[in-house]
């Protein structure tokens, strides 16, 4: 009796607005459209006059160099060093804008790039279900077309293909804005380790 | 940086050094941490998926959440060999231990039970259903309350531990986390995920007092998400991972007001202090370290990398 009651008072509670509330969005991580710098940068929030010191030529190419994923964390943390050893505080802080600016806005075009490809898979998932009920019609039929039926059946196994093949993928896919956002944490950290008394020190 | 560590040197009196474990959910290892060196001194394997980690008051057996193997893994924290598993009921999450060391409660996210369980005859005491998704678990000072909270149903459950009944429920935000009892058992801490909040709860009332809400200049409130949390023995001041918002806020156990938002590393889940309590650990899902904070001075003094997605963290007794 107690455990029912409590089971009446636990049906009753909110429902929980979980990620699964976006439909587009398939991932596992919860979805977070942007990124914000206070989650990077130790510092105090960098004003207008670095966004526009971000914009002189060798801090914003420097920037361009850096968020290329191919340049290892070791390089781009040479790199940085390198830059540091003639660079204010101020231009560091710049240099870090430029560099969040860039990753920022590629990670928002990858997120919505996840969204499209959880699009697709919602439509080619319905004209899976389509094909499979085509395929019960034509085999329920009292003489059945066999050629039909043999065409029907080869489009299903390619939808099906071609939809296993993208939700395994799914795993990489998700993980892209995830990478993107370390890459942009590390290279926040490394260049903060140049700041005159700076809070985390790289590792 | 150098006076930093100067001053981070000159601190490290010689006191005993205690091993530091955390599990890396995804590395499905444990890595221990010399607390003085801060060096990385070992690695073993824990099972699928390791996340909630506690130990015996003796500093002796490590227990495991292996949370895909559906079992509590004990391990020797001398030899790091598993010496035998304990029944945990399916995908245990986070758990915690009587203060006698003596029983392990296990919060079961999949099948919304509390498992009770006898850790020397490795035996399942009792089954206590609670709400939808139970996830953290506290157990009060005295040990007759133990506290779990549901992640869906978004409540603190309070279980007698005498009779493993539930006493009282009490509503929180959403996403309740985690929950801590200060050490005089008068207050109780929970961290809402969803919510963005930590409530703090009367214990004998069983109401909430006080909500403490987080703001950030330059983070986006969805980053926001509260989840592990410590509170000094003398209930001054507590400490509130805010997970994707890579801070750790520092708050005044009176007032409850945040003093200051610390940059640790990301996704900055569950937090263990030394047993002096001058330094605090954070584990960083996203950026695979551990952060090491100087609770006195208020600042992050060094992330340290461990294994693929670090989760809990222990530290050894003295």
């Amino acid at each position: 009796m107690k455990r029912l009651l409590l089971a009446a008072l636990l049906l009753s509670a909110p429902a929980i607005a979980g990620p699964s509330d976006d439909p587009s969005w398939p991932c596992i991580q919860r979805k977070q459209p942007h990124l914000s710098i206070g989650q990077l940068w130790p510092g105090p929030l960098p004003d207008d006059s670095a966004a526009e010191l971000a914009q002189r030529s060798d801090i914003a190419a420097l920037a361009q160099v850096l968020e290329q994923r191919r340049l290892s964390l070791p390089e781009a943390e040479a790199e940085i060093a390198a830059f540091a050893e003639r660079a204010s505080a101020e231009e560091l802080t710049a240099l870090f804008v430029a560099v969040f600016d860039r990753i920022d806005a590629y990670r928002s075009r990858i997120m919505s790039g996840v969204a499209r490809y959880a699009e697709k898979q919602v439509t080619l998932s319905a004209q899976i279900e389509a094909r499979r009920a085509e395929l019960t019609r034509l085999s329920a039929a009292a003489e059945p077309d066999f050629d039909k039926l043999d065409a029907e059946e080869a489009r299903l196994d390619w939808d099906v293909r071609i939809f296993t093949d993208r939700q395994s993928q799914l795993t990489y896919v998700c993980e892209t804005p995830v990478i993107l956002e370390q890459r942009a944490f590390a290279l926040g950290r490394a260049i903060a380790a140049h700041l005159p008394a700076t809070p985390i020190p790289a590792p | 940086m150098r006076l930093a560590l100067l001053s981070f040197l000159l601190l490290a009196q010689p006191a005993l050094a205690n091993k530091v474990f955390v599990s890396n959910e995804k590395g499905n290892d444990i890595t221990v941490l010399d607390s003085e060196t801060l060096e990385v001194i070992a690695t073993f394997p824990a099972g699928n998926r390791p996340r909630g980690i506690t130990i015996s008051p003796d500093g002796k057996e490590l227990y495991v959440c292996a949370s895909d193997d559906d079992t509590v893994r004990v391990f020797d924290t001398e030899t790091y060999q598993e010496t035998h598993t304990l029944p945990s009921g399916p995908d245990p999450e986070l758990f915690v231990l009587h203060p006698s060391g003596n029983p392990l409660y296990i919060a079961n996210e999949d099948d919304n039970l509390v498992t009770i369980v006898d850790v020397q005859t490795r035996r399942v005491l009792a089954e206590v259903p609670v709400g939808v998704e139970p996830e953290g678990m506290a157990i009060s000072p005295d040990g007759a309350f133990v506290v779990n909270t549901s992640e869906t149903t978004n409540m603190a459950h309070f279980i007698d531990t005498a009779s493993s009944q539930i006493v009282a429920n009490v509503l929180v935000d959403q996403r309740p986390r985690y929950a801590q009892f200060t050490a005089d058992g008068k207050l109780l801490f929970v961290t809402a995920e969803i919510g963005g909040t930590v409530a703090v709860i009367d214990v004998a009332t069983k109401e909430v007092v006080h909500k403490i809400g987080f703001q950030i200049p330059g983070v986006l409130p969805e980053a926001i998400q509260p989840v592990g949390l410590k509170i000094t023995q003398d209930g001054s001041r507590v400490f509130v991972a805010l997970g994707p918002a890579n801070r750790v806020a520092v708050i005044d156990g009176t007032t409850f007001e945040v003093i200051d938002y610390l940059l640790v590393g990301q996704r900055v889940w569950q937090l263990a202090f030394t047993p002096d309590e001058r330094l605090l650990f954070t584990t960083n899902g996203n950026s695979n370290d551990v952060s090491v904070i100087d609770v006195a001075a208020g600042k992050v003094i060094r992330s340290v990398p461990v294994g693929q997605q670090p989760w809990g963290i222990v530290v050894a007794p003295d």
